[in-house]
């Protein structure tokens, strides 16, 4: 069903219509959780809040914007806010664009993307390389690249210029690029 | 029309900058042109964009229990 009308639906208390709309979306939520907060405990519980967000705000929307961009915005600002509260995780700056431009160091990777799925070791350095990442910036990349939204999507969500926006994944890239370099060099399959 | 030299460096920063952009301003075609003839920058290429592969190709499934717990909090369990 087309989901403009899910969301009237939705909005009029039909709970058919609210438990598809928690259906069709519900993977994307705990992915992109997960992949900001990398922990499966904290995923769960910013899905939980973000579809109560959902019910308590469905008749305030008024899809002048998608469903979706809606939803990535309530687990940003989620994802933030606890990431703020924790202060026992100190980030890598990324102030200084020559920390992240390493211009000595250019291997060629052999490791294959596609080896993600079979490979835990590689998973645990994708863990290890995105947390040292500022969350400013891990949202920014996850929104923009990941997930696959425009820059000026990606910049409504976060409340950033353009500019901004396009500073934060650029520096972003990199700085994941350079730390997966570190490990993935030497690698030879 | 004589095109800007670019050195490495300026290639890694507009790649980084413009990957997934519109790369047909007169730079980013210099950039280009600077690439074909770069191993290092194709290196560096490619690393970014595996670097947003792997990220893309590494996801999670929602466990049937989360799925129901949160049925459960929303109250359409049934």
């Amino acid at each position: 069903m087309n989901e403009s009308i899910l969301i009237e639906q939705a909005q009029a208390g039909n709970k058919s219509a609210i438990e598809q709309l928690v259906k069709n979306y519900e993977n994307t939520v705990y992915n992109f959780s997960f992949k900001i907060c990398r922990d499966r405990h904290r995923a769960e519980n910013t899905m939980q809040e973000t579809f109560l967000s959902m019910l308590k705000n469905i008749n305030q929307f008024k899809g002048d914007s998608k469903l979706s961009t809606w939803l990535y915005t309530v687990v940003s600002n989620h994802c933030l806010m606890l990431a703020r509260s924790s202060s026992k995780h100190s980030n890598a700056s990324l102030d200084d664009d020559d920390v992240y431009i390493d211009e000595k160091s250019f291997a060629d990777w052999k490791v294959s993307p596609e080896k993600i799925t079979e490979n835990k070791e590689l998973k645990d350095i994708l863990d290890k390389a995105i947390a040292k990442l500022n969350p400013e910036y891990r949202i920014v990349f996850l929104l923009r690249d990941v997930e696959g939204l425009s820059t000026e999507e990606t910049a409504d969500i976060t409340k950033l210029s353009i500019a901004a926006t396009k500073s934060r994944l650029h520096r972003a890239r990199a700085f994941l690029r350079n730390e997966l370099n570190e490990k993935l060099k030497n690698e030879t399959t | 029309m004589k095109q800007p030299e670019v050195v490495c460096k300026d290639v890694m920063e507009h790649i980084c900058e413009n990957l997934g952009e519109d790369l047909e301003s007169p730079k980013c075609i210099s950039i280009k042109t600077h690439l074909n003839g770069c191993s290092n920058c194709q290196h560096y290429f490619k690393s970014v964009n595996d670097t947003i592969s792997f990220y893309k190709n590494y996801n999670v499934v929602l466990p049937e229990h989360s799925h129901s717990k949160l049925m459960s909090i929303l109250g359409l369990d049934k």
